[in-house]
């Protein structure tokens, strides 16, 4: 639906985005994830049709955007990082606005509206002035224009910015219920919200793209283990060491002085818990606790940036 | 297109733009029409057109300052961008929107041709030309501070800019009177618009000058597309 085909774009000495490939398949969600100043933004600008790239191509559905623009831009549905309000118009006429925009037949505009507005929560402030609206509103109605059309595209630079955690929340529900309907390419450098909503993350860093997997693949990678052992011997760090299956030990604090705290990162062979039982049950210590570490798009995230490969 | 008309119009009733520019044109205008008619007794209103003709240098950047410049600051700029609209239908649906604004001004001062009409003679022709003239070089205005405004970023900078460009254009014509040098005046006065807008203030209708600002009109709204388009190219 969605294809960068070597997207470079350049700021005088300043290489913007660099090389860029990938292509987003119908329905997908697909996370920008980045840094400020990373190139998500000049991404979706460039996606959209309001910066031109310095060279390659984007095409959404098949159609060029730079050579077949209004065929391409009738698929798209733009939410920018600022809500692209009007404060003086009610919610009701700036929908319509962006309905005529999006050529939506004029009998059809009034059910359109309305339904755009059940969709985003936005009914019962329909015929309010936009600059009187909260700022979880203000965003909605954002998402409510990008909605208008029904494209087959919506990108999101950064809906979330600025909101309020309850307003964040219901945004984040809003996008998921999007899903599917719609292809949607959301950018984030709130890491969770990237992993609550997409399924699959593009990770940009100084214009590169240094990751494109799927999320279950990048949260898959390690295994860690978190174990609170109710013991501070030196021997039994060691010990825990010289387990076939763990990898590597790191000490964690712990408000307790008597407990040792740990992450373990295990392999995958599924022998971890076990050989951690019969070793502490060998040492008589007592196990406290023993819980999964989910390895988080945060340390993907650093390793990556890091790194720059994933 | 006509959704951007549509919207600017509305827009600029929602807010003060056109009340101020409406407001501060009759005040001055009437003042000008107090003046020149009514003091002095006279019927002539081609003398009030060439007054009036001076407020669109100040009062054109109040119009056209919302137009690009404050998309631009407000970031509903990139909502029109990415729409299937093309950049012309955006740019002449806002250029148009203004000149309606402008539009309505000039028709309200009609009302000095009225008390003319019911207190003296009117000289119908001749205020008709003079109305035509005053409509044409309000909207070249209009259409250089339009190009004006994609240049900047806050509505601001736009006006004091197409306050800025506005006073150059009336200088040229000024310049023009005071060099010397025969082809540097001829230049002068043909990038002057009140040069182009004697002959109406006299009473005479000239072709040339009027397809002198309407090809004035059509080059400032090509290059506005221009520069809005090279705003996407731009590597800077």
């Amino acid at each position: 639906m969605i294809a960068f085909d070597h997207v470079s774009k350049r700021y005088g000495a300043l290489n913007a985005l660099q090389d860029i490939t990938f292509s987003v398949p119908k329905g997908q969600v697909l996370g920008l994830l980045g840094q400020n100043g990373a190139g998500k933004t000049t991404a979706m600008n460039i996606l959209t049709g309001c910066l031109a790239p310095s060279s390659g191509s984007v095409s959404i559905g098949g159609k060029d955007v730079l050579l077949h623009p209004r065929e391409a831009k009738r698929m798209i549905g733009y939410l920018p990082e600022a809500a692209p309000v009007y404060d003086e118009m009610t919610v009701r006429a700036y929908l319509r606005f962006a309905c005529e925009l999006k050529e939506v037949e004029r009998k059809a505009m009034n059910g359109h509206v309305e339904a755009v507005a059940e969709k985003t929560g936005l009914s019962d402030v329909l015929d309010r002035k936009i600059g009187n609206l909260s700022k979880g509103y203000r965003q909605r109605t954002g998402v409510a224009q990008a909605l208008c059309g029904t494209p087959e595209v919506i990108v999101l630079d950064e809906p979330t910015a600025g909101l309020d955690p309850r307003q964040n929340s219901e945004m984040r529900n809003l996008i998921l219920s999007l899903a599917g309907e719609h292809t949607i390419l959301f950018s984030s450098h709130i890491l969770s919200e990237v992993q609550a909503v997409c399924s699959r993350v593009i990770i940009l860093h100084h214009g590169k793209m240094i990751c494109d997997k799927a999320l279950r693949d990048l949260q898959s990678k390690e295994h860690r283990l978190r174990v609170v052992i109710d013991s501070r011997d030196e021997k039994l760090l060691s010990a825990l060491r010289q387990l076939h299956s763990v990898l590597r030990v790191e000490i964690e604090a712990n408000p307790n002085p008597g407990l040792t705290q740990a992450v373990l990162t295990v392999d995958g062979s599924g022998l971890a818990e076990r050989e951690l039982f019969t070793l502490l049950s060998a040492l008589q210590t007592p196990l406290l606790r023993l819980s999964p570490v989910e390895d988080s798009l945060e340390d993907v995230f650093l390793r990556a940036t890091m790194d720059e490969t994933v | 297109m006509f959704a951007i008309y549509r919207r600017e119009v509305q827009s600029y009733f929602y807010t003060s733009a056109a009340y101020v520019f409406l407001g501060v044109f009759l005040t001055l205008g009437s003042i000008f029409f107090g003046v020149t008619n009514l003091a002095s007794r006279s019927g002539n209103l081609l003398a009030l057109f060439a007054e009036l003709s001076y407020l669109w240098m100040l009062l054109s950047p109040i119009l056209t300052m919302r137009l690009i410049a404050g998309e631009r600051q407000r970031n509903t700029d990139q909502m029109l961008f990415s729409s299937p609209c093309p950049l012309s239908g955006m740019v002449l649906g806002k250029y148009l929107a203004a000149c309606t604004v402008l539009l309505l001004a000039v028709a309200c001062s009609v009302m000095y041709a009225l008390v003319v009409a019911v207190y003296g003679k009117l000289y119908i022709g001749e205020t008709v030309v003079g109305y035509l003239g005053l409509v044409l070089h309000g909207c070249a205005f209009i259409a250089l501070d339009l190009f004006v405004s994609c240049f900047a970023k806050s509505q601001m900078t736009a006006v004091v800019l197409g306050i800025g460009v506005n006073l150059l254009v009336w200088m040229s014509d000024v310049l023009a009177r005071a060099v010397t040098i025969e082809r540097i005046s001829q230049a002068l006065n043909f990038i002057s618009l009140y040069q182009r807008l004697s002959p109406f203030v006299r009473g005479q209708l000239s072709l040339s000058s009027v397809v002198y600002y309407l090809l004035f009109i059509v080059v400032m709204i090509f290059l506005s597309v221009r520069a809005l388009d090279a705003r996407r190219w731009s590597e800077a």
